[in-house]
C-alpha cells in the first residue's frame, strides 16, 4: 500500500489549535454563546468544583437538567431521527425520545464528572461498583504482546479509564483533537487553547491520532506489554476500511486493525457505564483474531468482529453511547 | 567484511554499506514508493524523501524487522531514530554482531 500523506510536526495536544482561514475570518462574531459557555464551565465552574463535593455539583445538576433539556429540545430531536436512520437492534420510535432525553442528562453530568476528575483530588469522588471481567485483562497482557481494549464511545469512558489507573491499569488513549464548536474569534484565541488542556487533564496518558509518531508510540506500548485504548466507532478521514455500522456506512479506521496485525496484540472490549456517582467496567473475553497475508484480507476477516461487538455495547445500552449525534 | 561507508557518519558510528541499501530497499517496497534507492542518499532523513504518515512508519519498522530477523527495542520505536539511516544501520548491525570490529 502507498502512502503520501506528508509528515506534521510533532503535536503537544494543546499547540494544536487550528487558526481558520482569513475568509473565514471576516464577518465572524468576537464572542459566541458557546464562548459564554466554555467560559463559565472552564473557569468558575471548575474552581466551584474543585472546592465542592460531588453531592452538591449533581445536585446543582439535577437543578439545572430540566433547562438543559429544553434548550436542546431541537437536538434531541434531531437524536431521535438519527437513532430510527440507524439500525440499532431493538431500538423502536418508541423507546428513541426517551433514549434521548437520557442521552442529554447523561451528557450533563459527564459535563460534571469531567469537572470532577480534572481535579487532583478525583478518586474519592469516583465510586466504582463492580470492574467485571478483570481476568479477560490480565489473560490477554499475561500473552506479553500488549493489549488493545477496544470501546467504543460511551459516557463513562473518562471517568472509568481515571479508575483503572489507580488500581494499576493505566492505558495509552488515542484521541482525535477536540475542539469546541461555534468558537468565535476570542474564542478561538483564548478559550481553545484552555479547553485543549483542560482535555489533557481529563486523559492524560494519550496520543493525538494526526501525531506523526502516534502508530509508533501504541506499537511501543503495546510491544512493552502495556494497554492502549481504541475508540473504534469513530469514522476516519485518510487511512479507512468501508463497513456498516448500525446499518449505516462508515468509513472505520483501518489503522487499528493494522496495528492489531503488526503487533500480534490481544484485543479485549471494555464497556463502561454510569457515573461518577455509580459506575461499572465490564471487560469481555478476547476477541478471536483472524491471521491474513495482507491488511486488506486481515481486515475483511477481522472487522466484522469488531463492529458486532460494538453494536451489541450500543444496542444494550443506547442511552450511553454518546456517538448519536454523529451517526 | 565490507569497509564501513565513507562519509556516512551519525552520533560516532559507522555502517555497512550492504546494511544500508537493505534497510532502503525496505523502505522503498514496504511503503511501494516510486524511487529508485540511488534517489535515496545515505545522509538524508527517510521521511524527507517521500513523507511519512504515522502508520507508513510502523509498517517500515515492521517490515524491517521482519528482513532483519529481529525485534527493535520499544525504547528505538522513536520517530528520530528510524527516520535516520545510518543510525538504524549502526543499531542493526550492533544487534545482530555485525558492527566492524564487533564479533560476528
Amino acid at each position: 500500500m502507498a502512502y503520501s500523506t506528508m509528515a506534521a510536526p510533532a503535536l503537544k495536544p494543546w499547540d494544536s489549535t487550528p487558526a481558520a482561514p482569513a475568509s473565514a475570518r471576516r464577518g465572524e462574531p468576537w464572542v459566541t454563546a458557546n464562548d459564554l459557555f466554555w467560559c463559565l464551565y472552564l473557569y468558575p465552574l471548575r474552581l466551584f468544583a474543585a472546592l465542592a463535593p460531588r453531592a452538591l455539583l449533581y445536585q446543582i445538576g439535577r437543578l439545572a437538567e430540566p433547562f438543559v433539556q429544553l434548550y436542546w429540545r431541537e437536538r434531541k430531536k434531531d437524536l431521535v431521527r438519527r437513532m430510527l436512520r440507524s439500525r440499532c437492534p431493538g431500538l423502536t420510535a418508541d423507546e428513541a425520545p426517551r433514549i434521548a432525553r437520557r442521552y442529554v442528562s447523561n451528557a450533563l453530568f459527564r459535563g460534571l464528572d469531567d469537572l470532577i476528575i480534572s481535579g487532583p483530588a478525583f478518586r474519592r469522588a469516583l465510586r466504582c461498583t463492580a470492574v467485571e471481567g478483570l481476568d479477560h485483562l490480565e489473560r490477554a497482557k499475561a500473552a506479553g504482546k500488549g493489549v488493545l481494549v477496544l470501546s467504543a464511545h460511551f459516557s463513562a469512558n473518562r471517568i472509568a479509564k481515571k479508575y483503572l489507573a489507580t488500581i494499576g491499569q493505566p492505558m495509552l488513549t488515542v484521541r482525535n483533537q477536540l475542539l469546541y464548536e461555534g468558537a468565535g474569534r476570542l474564542g478561538r484565541r483564548f478559550l481553545q487553547p484552555r479547553y485543549v488542556k483542560f482535555q489533557h487533564q481529563l486523559v492524560p496518558d494519550e496520543v493525538d491520532a494526526r501525531d506523526p509518531e502516534c502508530a509508533l508510540k501504541i506499537f511501543q506500548r503495546l510491544r512493552t506489554g502495556e494497554l492502549v485504548h481504541i475508540l473504534y466507532d469513530v469514522q476516519h478521514r485518510t487511512a479507512f476500511v468501508r463497513g456498516h455500522f448500525l446499518g449505516l456506512e462508515r468509513r472505520l479506521p483501518a489503522g487499528t486493525l493494522r496495528m492489531v496485525r503488526f503487533s500480534g496484540c490481544a484485543v479485549v472490549p471494555m464497556l463502561c457505564l454510569g457515573n461518577s456517582a455509580g459506575f461499572r467496567i465490564v471487560f469481555s473475553p478476547m476477541l478471536n483474531m483472524v491471521n491474513a497475508a495482507t491488511p486488506d484480507e486481515f481486515a475483511a476477516a477481522n472487522l466484522p468482529s469488531f463492529v458486532k461487538t460494538l453494536e451489541r455495547q450500543i444496542a444494550e445500552h443506547p442511552a450511553e453511547w454518546v456517538l448519536w449525534n454523529r451517526l | 567484511m565490507e569497509p564501513p561507508v565513507t562519509g556516512v557518519r551519525s552520533a560516532g558510528t559507522t555502517a555497512t554499506r550492504d546494511t544500508m541499501n537493505r534497510i532502503r530497499r525496505v523502505f522503498i517496497t514496504s511503503l511501494g514508493l516510486n524511487l529508485e534507492e540511488k534517489d535515496l542518499p545515505y545522509e538524508q532523513k527517510l521521511d524527507e524523501i517521500s513523507g511519512l504518515d504515522s502508520l507508513a512508519v510502523l509498517e517500515f519498522v515492521t517490515a524491517l524487522e521482519k528482513e532483519f530477523d529481529m525485534a527493535i527495542e520499544p525504547e528505538k520505536l522513536v520517530l528520530s531514530f528510524v527516520r535516520d539511516l545510518p543510525r538504524l544501520a549502526c543499531y542493526i548491525e550492533e544487534r545482530q554482531g555485525r558492527r566492524p570490529g564487533s564479533e560476528a
